[in-house]
């Protein structure tokens, strides 16, 4: 493996030669041990070792990015030269800029000395305890994980940031299955720090597998109708990211399409909706240290009891829309938890859904939505009847954050995001 | 290009066991103009060696980023190790593949680079055009996307050869405010199969494109909501070939049979109307080449057509040589990993549906009261076959003539009872070349067909 302490000095010396370049540029280093698990069998074992160099260069107020897993001095210093000679065609703008130096640190997070044993151990249990407690669970593929990564982080302010890291990641591809029918692809995914438990305790794996076994025989709505609708944290992370892609990033804010422009301090959603990004919350695990462009990253609250307090914006963002640049851009969200138990959530539904994800073309500027219902259970009088198969909902998601009526008190975390489920009013729900 | 010295690395391959050894290189290049600023001006690459190796049934698999000699040792003997160590667990022991025909493949076209200069130059020039002709947008961004891989790859006992495939696309993303005071957007990708003087010699040829999109978005800012319902459409090519794809090609993925999808059951029976027939082609279809030509798979095997349906009867699934061996079918070449320190997966290439006699305009002309589809941003399948497009632009068919334009909307069913509505199928082919497929790993396919006249699902207000 490259010595990428060495390959970042010799970047940082080799830029410092080039005249009026700002850059910012990091090094890493990638080990990953992946188990793959097919039908409950052992199918694939991969050892998988990369290195990275991302490099950033301003000169003259043109911008050029380029990345490259060769990680030699010698190939560094040829990115170095390409990079720059890709900026010097590019299109002046005064608005592009690094962060200003930080003081230099060294961050270690999570588990830095895999145990691989254990990991087989714990993959070929939780296999077992599928086979064991879920009958009805056909096991497509389960990958897990282990992946452990060195970066250092420069920029020519005099920022030198250090980070190392590691963690376990479980994804499992299933469905539902009784020999005879099939339930839709279901997945289930959780970053872990630790192989003290079982992995089927983790996130909400066993959850899934259950939901999963109880869409074996599902109703077809036949009418369409305004009803609640609980979304679970899963499906809630879809569609507030949907909200935030289309309100707050850079893209929207510089198209000039967002309908979120000029409203920051005004109310966006519900009063019970608070949505942070705060990559630094206990529960997030391996986050962000610093920003895309260099700043020190710090949670920060996006939607304050449904008041918007703040854009996702770059740097590069900020300055071109005179906006104040977000102080991380890791959207590690953590939504607050709520007052209702999800329970009580469902016995307050006359006539709704619980909706697992939502398959649907991904909403415009304007919010405007419409999509498959999946993984989804049809609620009547304060009961789940059952599952539901081909059912669609339509809405617009900004007004849908508005249409908030509860929050439960339980929360997901599954290592990248913390997330109750939302209760829904008005959303237009339709059968086949 | 990648210096060939993979070949010579057979001899450290161990005996009892089958492996393959792969180089590869992937380059990027990303240049982005939104509203005339120049966002992203990006260059980059990926390479590196990977080796697999099959013994007893289940793979050891090994990846590093250097590109030398001394690396292909290194991932051959950890690939060979961890099969040994997954060994120990397995109870079930399976015999080795049959061995294929070794031969030495080669792809007719290699990857040219281009300077950043030219590319940003003739992005920079598109978008000045955009901003000249159409004074109406909201915003403008337009996407210069290259996306190229070139393999080396050696096996124990299948076919060896040096690979690329060379992409380069152009989005056009327009918006514009709608009567409503909504913001409103069409986008469209334009290119496919090679380099910048394949596709973007003629920009004038491009700028009658972007007439067309401008032309519908104006539409789209007039546009009303789709009723809800069961509706008749006729469904443009590039959402046909969406069809194909998803909702079609993924379920007969040999894997997802595997794990239980609809085609499983349905292998020889009637899935369709008699008018429809798909195939997943390898190379070279409708006499000739096909957008995104594969000639050998990551594993060795060396690509032909993988027939899918015919004549509405589902015949075949696509297949790695682990399921082929599984199924007692012979292997296409649909396994591709994505980077060089990816497994190669079950992977569709040109998936297309077959055209009919049918004539678009009496296609049109034949709907009282339905929709015709444009545009799809994305799409979903699942397991049973139920499927789920993002439309974003189509129009209104009221007695045979098309009417207002409609807004964004979805459109749904069950890919087998959908297909089962098929009355009409247009005469000739349009592809979609810019598409990425996610399946764990993203993966460079092609997709297309005719316009189909059929029954769907449509979501609306």
């Amino acid at each position: 493996m490259a010595n990428i302490l060495e390959i970042s000095e010799a970047i940082a010396e080799y830029i410092k030669t080039k005249e009026n370049v700002k850059a910012d540029f990091s090094v890493s280093e990638i080990e990953q041990h992946e188990i793959t698990m097919k039908d409950g069998k052992f199918t694939l074992f991969r050892t998988l070792f990369d290195n990275n160099i991302d490099i950033k260069v301003i000169k003259d107020n043109k911008k050029g990015t380029t990345s490259t897993n060769n990680v030699t001095v010698e190939a560094a210093k040829a990115a170095v030269d390409a990079v720059i000679a890709s900026a010097e065609v590019g299109s002046p703008d005064e608005n592009f800029d690094i962060a200003p130096s930080l003081e230099p640190e060294k961050f270690s997070l999570g588990v830095l000395t895999p145990d691989i044993e254990k990991l087989m151990e714990r993959t070929k249990e939780l296999a077992d305890d599928i086979a064991e407690k879920h009958k009805k669970i056909k096991l497509m593929e389960m990958f897990t994980k282990y992946v452990h990564g060195h970066v250092i982080f420069m920029n020519t302010n005099g920022t030198r940031d250090e980070k190392e890291y590691g963690f376990y990641e479980v994804a499992i591809d299933f469905a539902g299955n009784d020999g005879e029918k099939s339930t839709g692809i279901a997945e289930s995914y959780v970053i872990l720090d630790s192989l003290d438990d079982r992995l089927i305790n983790a996130g909400s794996i066993e959850k899934d597998f259950t939901d999963a076994e109880n869409s074996l025989n599902p109703l077809r709505i036949s009418d369409k109708f305004e009803g609640d609708c609980i979304v679970t944290p899963g499906c809630a992370a879809q569609l507030i990211g949907g909200v935030l892609a289309n309100a707050i990033t850079d893209y929207v804010l510089i198209n000039n399409t967002s309908t979120w422009i000029g409203k920051l301090g005004e109310q966006v959603a519900s009063p019970l909706l608070t949505v942070r990004s705060n990559p630094w919350d206990e529960r997030i695990i391996n986050h962000e240290i610093h920003t895309c462009d260099g700043f020190r990253s710090e949670n920060y609250d996006i939607i304050e009891k449904g008041v918007l307090k703040s854009y996702a914006a770059s740097l590069y963002a900020a300055n071109k829309c005179g906006l104040e640049h977000a102080p991380n851009s890791s959207f590690d969200l953590v939504v607050d938890a709520g007052d209702t138990a999800f329970e009580d959530m469902i016995k307050s539904i006359k006539k709704g859904l619980i909706i697992g994800s939502i398959s649907a073309g991904a909403p415009g500027a304007n919010g405007e939505m419409s999509g498959v219902a999946k993984n989804a259970f049809y609620i009547e009088n304060g009961e789940i009847k059952g599952a539901v198969i081909e059912t669609m909902i339509s809405g617009n998601i900004f007004d849908m954050l508005k249409n908030i009526k509860a929050i439960s008190k339980e929360q997901l975390c599954d290592g990248q995001m913390v997330m109750p489920y939302l209760q829904i009013g008005n959303v237009t729900i339709s059968g086949n | 290009m990648l210096e060939n010295f993979l070949l010579e690395q057979k001899t450290l391959f161990e005996s009892g066991v089958q492996t393959v050894l792969r180089g590869q290189e992937n380059r990027y290049r990303r240049i982005v103009i939104q509203n005339g600023n120049l966002v992203t001006n990006e260059r980059s690459e990926e390479s590196g060696i990977c080796a697999r190796v099959y013994k007893n049934g289940a793979y050891g698999f090994a990846s590093t980023a250097e590109y030398s000699k001394d690396a292909a040792a290194k991932v051959i003997k950890a690939a060979t190790d961890n099969s040994k160590y997954l060994d120990k667990f397995n109870s079930e022991k399976k015999q080795a593949y049959p061995s294929l025909v070794s031969a030495q493949i080669t792809s007719p076209r290699m990857i040219i680079d281009y300077e950043q200069k030219v590319l940003v130059e003739m992005v920079k020039e598109i978008d000045a055009h955009i901003e000249k002709t159409y004074k109406d947008l909201l915003s403008r961004t337009v996407v210069y996307r290259e996306d190229t891989m070139e393999k080396i790859i050696v096996t124990s006992d299948a076919a060896d050869g040096h690979v690329s495939y060379p992409r380069c696309t152009i989005y056009v993303i327009l918006n514009m405010t709608s009567k409503d005071g909504q913001p409103v957007e069409l986008h469209q990708a334009f290119g496919g199969f090679g380099h910048k003087e394949d596709n973007f010699n003629d920009l004038q040829a491009l700028y009658a494109k972007i007439d067309d999109l401008h032309k519908r978005l104006k539409d789209k800012a007039e546009g009303v909501y789709a009723s809800a319902g069961v509706k008749t459409v006729i469904l443009h090519p590039d959402v046909a070939g969406m069809i194909a794809h998803e909702a079609i090609g993924h379920t007969v993925e040999a894997d997802l049979v595997q794990g239980g999808s609809v085609a499983g059951p349905n292998l020889g029976k009637q899935v369709a109307s008699e008018l429809v027939s798909i195939v997943d082609y390898a190379n070279t279809a409708f006499g000739e080449r096909a957008p995104l030509p594969v000639y050998l798979d990551d594993e060795g095997v060396e690509a032909k057509d993988a027939v899918l349906i015919k004549d509405g009867i589902l015949t075949g699934y696509m297949h790695d040589r682990e399921s082929a061996e599984l199924y007692g079918a012979t292997p296409c070449g649909n396994a591709r990993g994505y980077n060089f320190s990816d497994e190669p997966l079950i992977r569709m290439r040109n998936t297309a549906v077959l055209p009919g006699k049918d004539k678009l305009e009496d296609m049109i002309a034949s709907v009282d009261d339905g929709y015709y589809l444009l545009n799809t941003n994305n799409g979903q399948a699942d397991l049973t076959g139920e499927f789920m497009f993002g439309i974003t632009g189509g129009y209104e068919i009221k007695n045979g003539k098309l009417g207002r334009a409609i807004l964004d909307t979805t459109v749904s069913g069950v890919a087998f009872d959908m297909l089962k509505t098929v009355e009409m199928v247009s005469d000739s082919v349009v592809w979609n070349t810019s598409g990425t497929c996610g399946k764990k790993q993203p993966m460079a396919v092609s997709m297309g067909g005719p316009a189909i006249k059929c029954k769907i699902s449509i979501g609306g207000r």
